[in-house]
């Protein structure tokens, strides 16, 4: 459902995504791991359309966005990490704005961002302006835009950032119900419960490769740890930190 | 309708309106305030455009000619503008806009989105370009009892002369962005349009018009007629509009011209659209790619701070402060062009033949010396409101740091009063001195003006930094926009009456002085007295006016901790 050929991009001589090659099928939460600045934004900005690849192909639900951007973005529901709201404008006036981009139309889309709104817990907000919500409410209206087409492929950006735990677990439901319905979602995340709760397969990509990419367990193979938590799978894959230096600085 | 291209300017709409139904406190005085402004503009362009074409009309066909040539030239002036502001507009619509971001990642067609992005970019390019021509047209069609058809034929030459520039310039930005990347793009068109602008004056006080004081230097008619005709202008979109203008003004209907502006305007939007439709996502992608395209580490003045006597908290503010100012290319760079102003300002001074200009000699020239004051003035309120004003402003959504470190808004707000005070005291004085230096003036005067200077230095800057801090506005996007605030407004309300009470305060002991001095008279003691209390008064307002601003502002930030 979002497949990454070979997917590169250099920011001049630097080299941001190194050739990454990646396979999300219908119904399946991938989880895309990695430090700060390996790499997850740029390749998610990649396949929302925002960004053009060095070389290298995005294709989401058999569209490849570079022939046939259109079609690949009707499929695509995209929650970057900062994402763009009207601020001037209320809840309800930018979830119809943004169905209407999406060719929602008729009396439909108001039905469609009512049960968006109940969804989210946002109802009582439909005629607030977005400029007085809370960063948590945004990220839940975001994500009310994004699914409001019912996309069949998810690419979201730190999902649980500035959620309260209730609207973290209620994102974590949606994801699954969407994924039983056969969505395919990759997920760029810090938080690893979430990847270890949620994802069916996981890739860790570290400064613009994919180091390690499997179910949960696989990369804890490849690790080499046996029962070992995945904090601890990601920190020996990754680098981790020099630990014994934070007694001397603290 | 959602297939169409303005439902991607409906949010725009909706959000307008929204802001419309939503006052605010203030807004009525702001709208009062500006809407006055505006009438006035209004006023004043309509009765100057009424008053030139009714005393163009005694003169026949040399009038009916230097109309035609002065439409022709007015929009000559708004093609160079509109190309300008086409450039610099367009690459905020389409490339800087942060609504990109939602907009490219939906299903949106690529022909769309540019001609959503070109509909607003020509607006808010042109919208200045129309308000100012509206009232210039009706009073041409006024004083020339045009028919109705005229204002009809306004409206049809202003929508295609507009789109001409607009599309040139876009097209050039998008070759730009292609090339650069968008961010230093705009720097350098911020560098490159001022230096267009300063050359521009530089090249017109080049031009010396001085010399047409002297009536043996006057070009004759002729020589002047020809030098504004040259063999390009028929083949510019101005002409063509001017012609057009011309011809419905007196009743006809210039088709052929007509046609030209329609048909240009319709081509360059199709070849435009073809290459957006070609190198947009290119360049939308370049210009996400290089947000730090130039880094100024500026150490020596680090090494310059470190040596003053101020407390460590005061030193690191006024770096910071000085490194975001010089890293920052829309902010040193109009302070250039005010330099190249004040330098210009100065020449005109030394240029200028003093002895053979009647009405420029003696005593009368003394009281130059407080035009030349008000003019000092004016720069300090010029420069307090676009640098000292937005100054809290400008530490924007990074204010939480002042507010959680151990630092009273006393200190932070004194902190950014002595690092405006330095500048502007500096530059105003130098103006005032060398200008009266070179007018020559009294010396008592210039030992009043040089005073006059420090004391309303003090109160302007003082002034500009207590209202910045009671008017913030920390989600501006430049410090251009705080300086046009309700607050900004207000503020250059306030110093330009203080400038005007305090010039009255010193003229008047002033020209008693010198024209005791002239009829060599000695000065009576209650007239000393009541000099001395004018003195005074000017100089209680200004330490007034200082220190109360600076309070209000402390209380402003205090309370804004509470």
């Amino acid at each position: 459902m979002i497949a990454l050929h070979d997917l590169v991009k250099q920011y001049g001589t630097f080299t941001a995504v190194d050739g990454i090659t990646l396979d999300v099928k219908p119904g399946e939460i991938h989880g895309f791991l990695g430090p700060n600045g390996a790499g997850k934004t740029t390749t998610l900005r990649m396949i929302a359309g925002l960004l053009k690849p060095t070389s290298g192909r995005v294709v989401v639900n058999g569209h490849d966005i570079a022939t046939e951007p259109e079609l690949a973005k009707a499929s695509l529901g995209f929650i970057p990490d900062r994402p763009f709201i009207y601020e001037k404008l209320t809840a309800g006036e930018f979830l119809r704005f943004h169905g209407g981009l999406y060719g929602l139309e008729g009396g439909g889309v108001t039905g469609r961002v009512t049960e968006m709104l109940d969804l989210f817990e946002l109802r009582r907000w439909e005629h607030e302006l977005v400029e007085s919500f809370s960063h948590g409410m945004k990220q839940r209206l975001v994500m009310c835009a994004a699914f409001l087409h019912r996309p069949q492929a998810v690419a979201v950006d730190e999902p649980m950032v500035g959620l309260d735990p209730r609207g973290a677990r209620l994102i974590k439901d949606i994801f699954r119900r969407m994924s039983e319905r056969g969505v395919a979602i990759l997920m760029s995340t810090h938080t690893l419960e979430v990847a270890q709760e949620m994802c069916q397969r996981i890739s860790i990509i570290l400064k613009g490769k994919i180091i390690a990419q499997g179910t949960v367990d696989d990369v804890k193979r490849m690790a080499g740890g046996g029962d070992d938590h995945l904090t601890s799978v990601f920190l020996k894959l990754t680098g981790g930190s020099a630990l014994q230096e934070i007694d001397e600085i603290v | 309708m959602k297939g169409a291209f303005t439902y991607l300017l409906l949010p725009h709409f909706w959000s307008s309106r929204n802001r419309g139904r939503r006052r605010e406190p203030g807004d009525l005085t702001r709208g009062l305030l500006f809407g006055g402004v505006a009438l006035a503009v209004f006023a004043a362009l309509f009765w100057g455009a009424f008053w030139l074409t009714w005393q163009l009309d005694d003169y026949d066909e040399l009038g009916d000619y230097l109309l035609r040539l002065g439409l022709s030239w007015l929009f000559m002036t708004f093609l160079a503008f509109l190309t300008f502001s086409g450039i610099v507009t367009a690459l905020s619509t389409f490339f800087l806009s942060e609504d990109l971001r939602l907009l490219l990642a939906a299903p949106v067609a690529a022909r769309r989105l540019f001609y959503a992005r070109f509909a607003r970019t020509v607006v808010q390019s042109s919208w200045m370009v129309v308000i100012f021509l509206a009232p210039v047209l009706m009073g041409v069609g006024l004083a020339r009892c045009a028919p109705i058809s005229f204002y009809l034929t306004s409206v049809l030459t202003v929508v295609p002369f507009a789109v001409i520039p607009v599309a040139v310039g876009t097209a050039c930005t998008l070759l730009l962005v292609n090339v650069f990347p968008a961010r230093r793009a705009r720097d350098l068109l911020m560098l490159m349009g001022l230096l267009f602008a300063g050359s521009l004056v530089i090249l017109l006080r080049m031009m010396r018009p001085e010399q047409l004081m002297r009536a043996e230097s006057l070009p004759d008619v002729t020589g002047f007629f020809a030098t504004l005709q040259s063999p390009v202008t028929p083949l510019l979109p101005s002409f063509w509009a001017g012609e057009m203008l011309f011809a419905s003004l007196k009743g006809g209907w210039d088709l052929v011209h007509t046609g030209a502006l329609w048909t240009t305007a319709f081509a360059f939007s199709v070849v435009l659209r073809a290459a957006d439709e070609r190198w947009h996502f290119a360049g939308y992608s370049r210009s996400q790619e290089a947000p730090k395209a130039r880094f100024t580490k500026l150490r020596s003045l680090d090494l310059i701070v470190r040596v003053l006597p101020w407390s460590p908290v005061r030193r690191q503010l006024l770096v910071k402060d000085l490194k975001v100012f010089m890293r920052d290319v829309s902010q040193w760079s109009q302070l250039l062009l005010l330099l190249a102003l004040v330098l210009i300002y100065l020449y005109n001074f030394r240029v200028l033949d003093l002895q053979h200009i009647p009405y420029m000699s003696g005593f009368i020239k003394n009281i130059y010396a407080f035009v030349n004051l008000g003019m000092a003035g004016f720069v300090l309120a010029t420069v307090a409101a676009r640098f000292v004003f937005p100054a809290v402003s400008a530490e924007g959504p990074a204010f939480w740091i002042i507010r959680t470190s151990p630092i009273s808004m006393h200190d932070f707000l004194w902190s950014k009063f002595w690092t405006g005070l330095v500048p502007v005291l500096v530059l105003t004085e130098g103006l005032t001195i060398a200008a009266n230096e070179l007018l020559g003036v009294d010396p008592f005067l210039k030992v009043v003006a040089a005073c006059a200077v420090v004391f309303l230095s003090f109160a302007l800057v003082g002034l500009a930094t207590g209202l910045g801090a009671r008017y913030p506005r920390f989600t501006a996007e430049n410090p251009s926009q705080v300086a046009g605030s309700y607050g900004g407004v207000a503020f250059m309300i306030l110093a330009v009456l203080l400038i005007i009470v305090i010039i009255v305060l010193l003229g008047w002991p002033s020209t008693t002085y010198l024209i005791y001095k002239l009829r060599r008279m000695p000065i009576g003691t209650g007239r000393l007295t009541m000099m001395a209390a004018s003195f005074l008064a000017a100089a209680v307002l200004s330490i007034s006016t200082w220190l109360m601003g600076m309070r209000s502002g402390v209380r402003a930030l205090v309370a804004m901790s509470d």
